[in-house]
């Protein structure tokens, strides 16, 4: 239900964040980021590189900015995704089953204090999560 | 890492490219286009076996290339070569160029100049390619060695002449040892003294046909010998082919003489009855001999030159 | 009755999957030349990741090539030198050795040494790529994954198997130089009018074109046969067995094309 209700969606209105959508295994976390201001929004390698590690560094996360998939911890890894999907700039934010990419910390505490360092920038954010999950986010 | 990454990758680029273009222009300057060329013009009767690319030689050396052939408008062949200045040198007014087409490998056109002090051709002249040849004649040469082992495969054919000749030979002398002795050998009846006339006359005309073959090994080695000893008439490779081909010609002109002495012994059967019966056994081997010989002689020659038609020579 | 049909059932499955996978082939063919041509698919970004496939093709390999190279070429040019010399036809012996070790054999050699190596990686890297879903999450980033994916690697494979080509046959024409006439310049007038004689201008471009073919049939098939995997994990060596294999039957035919061309 919930893939169905993602799929539907619009690429051009949404950036998901899902454990569907991993990131590219053999670059590192700010190439990872990059690539998107590189190929499609035809930045310089260096404005790219550029952002991507403005982008972490916000986020509170510069030094993993060198680290590759297999090496980071859940929670690096989200973030990652989190970065990819924020500088998509697309107007709202999808967030799926977080449980499934943050196994190992409280996570919408995590996702709270995320969404409010990058505050301003982000658009509207969604988490589509199971509904036993829902006393969570009180 | 990334800087030592792209310096290397850079020194492969830059190795790759120079290596690639110091070839092309290797190839360039083998192929002359730095340097004045210098044109000459050769005229054929034939442009038979002359392709462009085919090299000039001087003393084996290549100095020059052929790089067209054309039809004039008188209907020769007009051959264009062209030569680098530093083979050019080699190239006087007394020059002579002949084609040479070797068994093996491919043909050239062998420059000699038999007076290097003369002055050098220039630019864009016109000579005369002589053409020396020896794959046109050993087929002349193969026929007519085919022709010889034919004719001596017709004499020893199981139902040949000889053979006839050798059984009445045979029965004759057996009936000269039997009951009526030479008596009924030589008058028998009239069935069996005709074969003895006729036989006669085979072994009459088989010896002169073997005169002939004698004959025609001789002329083959006289014109052998011709070749042989012709100057510039053939490769190295040529001569020392032809002169196995004189060895075993002579070999089976031998085998061929003793066949044709012991047939006339078997022309004297009559007279000498003894040595007769014991020559035969000897001359059927003898005859055995000369054609194993001659059979090995065709053998070797297709060897050597596997352009041979189909040759076609049994043992009787 | 139902043999017979059981067995043209087979055969047209297996034609339509043959008809599928070429035209899978193509398509991506297709998609690779149009990227080519545009323009914009040329920034640093892509020649840098370029360089970084050259150096992983062919740099890091350089010394093993040379060596192999050094190998093969010394055993054959032994071999055609005493054949030759034995029937007698020791003239032809450089043009031999030209013919078929610079023209033929080196460029074939080349591009199955990259395709084992570069080629196979390529068609695991691509096929994981497909079953982790890494394609998916790049087209939804719209981002083409052509364009620093797979590219790079085309024209890295490309220029990898041209430049050992190179490389490799220049050493190879030393090492035949110097079997036949050894330290000496007295031969080197006879050996550049062979080599003047066997390399035209139609020969040169012809050994030009038949390494850009190997370069491309070594990085695309084995990237087409990668794309085709089913998002199934224990799909992936049958990729790559796949993919390996329409390499080795595409090398085979350029090989032939390219001898039909040049004899007949």
């Amino acid at each position: 239900m919930l893939a169905a209700a993602l799929t539907n969606l619009p690429d051009e209105q949404a950036a998901v964040v899902s454990p569907d959508l991993p990131l590219r295994a053999n670059l590192s976390a700010r190439e990872n980021i990059a690539l998107i201001p590189l190929y499609q929004k035809h930045y310089d390698a260096a404005e790219s590189s550029r952002q991507a590690q403005v982008l972490l560094d916000r986020l509170g996360f510069a030094d993993i900015a060198e680290k590759r998939d297999p090496d980071m911890s859940p929670s690096e890894r989200f973030v990652t995704k989190l970065a990819r999907a924020l500088i998509l700039k697309r107007p709202k934010l999808v967030i799926e089953r977080p449980g499934a990419m943050l196994y190992d910390i409280p996570y919408p505490g995590f996702i709270r204090e995320l969404a409010s360092r990058v505050d301003g920038s982000a658009g509207m954010w969604e988490i589509l999560d199971f509904d036993w999950n829902h006393s969570l986010y009180d | 890492m990334f800087k030592n990454l792209h310096l290397k990758v850079g020194l492969f680029v830059i190795t790759v490219l120079v290596l690639a273009l110091g070839f092309l222009v290797y190839v360039l300057h083998a192929r002359g286009f730095f340097e004045q060329r210098q044109h000459l013009n050769l005229a054929a009767v034939s442009a038979d076996g002359i392709s462009p690319g085919m090299p000039l030689t001087f003393s084996g050396m290549p100095i020059g290339q052929v790089t067209s052939v054309t039809l004039s408008e008188a209907g020769g062949i007009v051959i264009k070569s062209e030569m680098s200045q530093d083979g050019a040198k080699w190239v006087r007014t007394d020059s002579t160029f002949t084609l040479d087409k070797p068994l093996v490998g491919g043909a050239k056109i062998k420059v000699s100049s038999p007076d290097l002090s003369s002055p050098r051709l220039p630019d864009n002249a016109t000579s005369l390619l002589l053409v020396s040849d020896p794959t046109q004649e050993i087929p002349v040469l193969i026929e007519r060695v085919k022709n010889i082992l034919t004719n001596v495969e017709h004499i020893t054919r199981k139902d040949g002449e000889l053979n006839g000749t050798l059984a009445n030979a045979k029965t004759i002398t057996g009936r000269m040892s039997g009951k009526y002795g030479v008596l009924e050998g030589v008058l028998g009846s009239e069935e069996n003294a005709r074969p003895v006339v006729a036989s006669l006359k085979n072994l009459e005309s088989l010896t002169n046909r073997l005169n002939d073959v004698s004959a025609k090994v001789d002329a083959m080695l006289a014109k052998t010998d011709r070749w042989l000893f012709a100057e510039d008439g053939l490769s190295e490779q040529s001569k020392q082919s032809l002169a196995l081909v004189r060895a075993m010609l002579t070999d089976a002109q031998g085998s061929l003489k003793r066949v044709d002495a012991l047939l006339k012994n078997a022309v004297d059967i009559s007279a000498n009855v003894k040595d007769g019966t014991q020559d035969i056994g000897k001359l059927r081997a003898e005859i055995d001999d000369a054609v194993r010989k001659t059979n090995d002689l065709l053998g070797d020659i297709n060897r050597m030159w596997p352009f041979s038609k189909d040759v076609d020579m049994k043992l009787p | 009755m139902e043999f017979l049909l059981n067995i043209i059932e087979r055969t047209g499955a297996k034609t339509v999957g043959w008809w599928n996978a070429s035209y899978g082939v193509l398509r991506f063919m297709t998609e690779v030349l149009s990227t080519v041509a545009n323009p914009s698919a040329w920034n640093r970004a892509t020649l840098d990741t370029i360089v970084k496939q050259i150096y992983f093709t062919a740099v890091q390999i350089l010394h093993v090539y040379l060596i192999y190279v050094t190998a093969i070429s010394w055993v054959i040019i032994t071999i055609t030198l005493s054949t030759a010399r034995n029937v007698g036809l020791f003239d032809a012996a450089t043009e031999m050795i030209i013919r078929v070790l610079l023209l033929e054999l080196l460029p074939f050699l080349t591009a199955l040494l990259i395709a084992l190596r570069s080629g196979s990686a390529i068609n695991t890297e691509v096929a994981l790529m497909k079953v982790n879903n890494e394609l998916d999450a790049l087209s939804h980033c719209k981002v083409d994954p052509m364009q620093f994916e797979f590219l790079p690697r085309i024209a890295g494979g490309v220029a990898s198997v041209i430049g050992l080509t190179v490389t490799g046959s220049v050493l190879t024409i030393i090492l035949a130089y110097l079997s036949i006439y050894g330290l000496s310049v007295t031969g080197l007038s006879s050996f550049s009018a062979t080599i003047s004689s066997v390399f035209s201008f139609g020969v040169l471009l012809g050994l030009g074109l038949k390494c850009a073919f190997f370069g491309l049939a070594v990085t695309t098939l084995p990237m087409a046969a990668g794309l085709e995997t089913p998002k199934k994990l224990f799909m992936v060596p049958v990729s790559v067995l796949r993919g390996m294999m329409r390499v080795f039957l595409a090398l085979v035919l350029i090989e032939v094309l390219s001898l039909a061309l040049k004899y007949i």
